[in-house]
């Protein structure tokens, strides 16, 4: 998968609920669908607004509440290429590496500016300000959500697992 | 090891596990709703084979979209009543009641049993001492498929209710309690182990708020051992089938938070989070336009009985809608009176559910309305338009709120 994502920040504050991310309205929506309402119960101009590319920067708990895989769909879908937090709901977590859509913690959240030009870098595992210069360190995934991170979500992971067993 | 740390020993067929240590495990139960079941999960099981690892350990409900109240309700509806024919799955619950509710009314979720749900107050049936999470839909799809799912072992954070609860206290205004000193991210990736004398008091309902409010907690899970008369009702069959009933007296907590009951008034969770809490006291100026009783948390049998307590021989002056979580739940009010007690305050009843707390129907909030509810979460737009309020608590105080109107502490009605 992509190692090196560019662009612009999109921040947001703390414990944003994925019924912010994807409002409980739009549930009954296919999940091939669900891109043009991403952020929505948060800013309703998201989807029109972000650049495809960008990257939401976040405080604590980001993705918190319900477990809907829609809202790791609706940012993928709005052209969102990763979120950057300093902590995470672990359940929107799990899906967005589930996912293979990037996830990562960085401590020092609060050092970047709304609009700051990023790059992400999964290989150093480095999040580097543009703007500023500043380059943070993003938190080791664990060994297993690792490996489904690289094998591009738990599906094709899982696939190899159950090829592996036959 | 910590209870959780022992059923996932147990499910990985290790002798001991550590916090931080990566297994797979072996699930005991998977269950999925109507919104996050087939219609999500039906492709990918295609994709994997298409066999079920399993049809006796899948627990299906519908219960987001019923009744439904549109045409794309309806088809999800049908969706997933085809598709659960279709596999002849025989724990199929069709819109009779919330799937956290039917697991632990049922007797499907057991102690020490390792419980995976695609659903995230999954974490409810941790109120028999299971080991409960929740997951997204794909990954629920894998464990269909497999039985397994990975675990990172989470630190255990044990909290401590010390003293006996005023009875003007309920299972709600104690996890508020931990909600307003500890607040909705202190236990992130965390098992959240609940004991002391005022646990121990708790039957299954008020547990299952408890074990439920983890989840605001940012927890991974949230266990109550059995104790009590309940330890002695479940723990024959836990103990002969080697599912574990308790932690290890040496067990390792990351942190003990005790707390006293005996000064805490009733709370209420203001807009915009669950730990945005005060005193009910200190928001009796807020008028309330609506109040509602519901959701896995917020609609069980407790729930109905006590409203009906502070609503027994009194009217409401504003709009009080009721949506039982179960229809044994909606059985049992009207066999104890419970049932004519809130009709006969003004009360409406509706089908069991999830009701309006998944924002999807039967009774959604207007802009600007204001609500009180024994619900579960009261971010901007749950329940309906991204300008209404929504404030959480009991239902001594959400009954006591539709009597007067505003924001009102129950015991000026107790």
């Amino acid at each position: 998968m992509k190692r090196i994502y560019e662009g612009q920040a999109w921040v947001v504050g703390d414990h944003i609920n994925t019924d912010q991310i994807l409002p409980g309205r739009y549930l009954d929506r296919p999940m091939a669908d669900v891109g043009q309402y991403a952020m929505t119960g948060l800013d309703e101009t998201f989807p029109q607004k972000v650049r495809p590319g960008g990257v939401i920067v976040a405080g604590v708990n980001f993705g918190c509440g319900s477990s809907r895989e829609a809202a790791v769909m609706a940012l993928k879908q709005a052209g969102v290429a990763a979120v950057i937090a300093r902590s995470f709901g672990r359940i929107f977590f799990r899906n967005a590496i589930n996912n293979g859509f990037p996830a990562a913690v960085v401590a020092e959240t609060e050092r970047i500016t709304h609009g700051d030009p990023l790059r992400l870098d999964l290989e150093t595992r480095t999040l580097t300000d543009l703007r500023t210069g500043e380059v943070f360190t993003l938190q080791n995934l664990s060994g297993i959500s690792q490996q489904i991170l690289a094998a591009g979500g738990i599906v094709p992971f899982t696939l190899a697992r159950l090829e592996a067993r036959r | 090891m910590t209870l959780t740390e022992k059923i996932i020993a147990r499910a990985a067929g290790r002798a001991a596990v550590r916090p931080a240590d990566e297994v797979w495990a072996a699930v005991d139960l998977a269950a999925m709703h109507d919104s996050s079941g087939p219609r999500r999960i039906a492709g990918t099981i295609e994709q994997l084979g298409g066999r079920l690892w399993d049809p006796e350990r899948v627990v299906l409900a519908i219960d987001h979209f019923a009744p439904a109240a549109n045409q794309r309700h309806a088809e999800i509806v049908k969706l997933t009543r085809d598709w659960a024919r279709s596999r002849a799955l025989p724990h199929f619950y069709d819109s009779i009641g919330v799937m956290h509710n039917i697991l632990l009314e049922r007797g499907l979720a057991r102690p020490g049993m390792l419980i995976v749900g695609a659903d995230s107050h999954t974490v409810t049936a941790g109120a028999v001492g299971a080991l409960a999470v929740g997951v997204g839909a794909t990954e629920l799809a894998t464990v269909l498929v497999t039985g397994q799912m990975w675990l990172r072992v989470p630190p255990t954070v044990l909290i401590r209710f010390r003293d006996p609860r005023p009875a003007y206290l309920t299972a709600r205004d104690m996890a508020m309690t931990v909600l307003r000193e500890l607040r909705a991210d202190f236990a992130i990736y965390k098992a959240v182990e609940y004991a002391g004398p005022a646990v121990d008091a708790l039957d299954l309902d008020e547990r299952a708020v408890l074990a439920n409010q983890a989840i605001e907690m940012g927890a991974k899970n949230g266990i109550v051992p059995p104790s009590g008369p309940l330890l002695a009702q479940l723990g024959p069959e836990a103990r002969a089938a080697g599912r574990p009933l308790a932690g290890d007296a040496d067990a390792r907590y990351e942190i003990v938070h005790e707390f006293a009951l005996g000064t805490v008034p009733p709370l209420v969770a203001a807009p915009p989070n669950v730990d945005n809490i005060a005193a009910a006291r200190e928001l009796s100026a807020i008028e309330i336009d609506r109040a509602y009783v519901g959701s896995c948390v917020g609609g069980k049998e407790d729930d109905l009985r006590e409203a009906a307590r502070i609503l027994k021989g009194r009217t409401i002056r504003v709009p009080l809608q009721v949506t039982p979580a179960t229809s044994r739940v909606l059985e049992r009010a009207l066999h104890d009176g419970t049932l004519q007690t809130l009709l006969e305050a003004g009360a409406i009843i509706q089908a069991p559910g999830c009701g309006a707390c998944a924002g999807l129907h039967s009774g959604l909030l207007a802009p600007n309305e204001r609500c009180i509810t024994t619900a579960t979460r009261n971010v901007p737009g749950r329940m309906g338009d991204p300008s209404a309020e929504i404030y959480l608590a009991s239902p001594l105080t959400v009954a006591a709120s539709a009597v007067t109107g505003r924001i009102t502490d129950p015991r000026e009605l107790l």
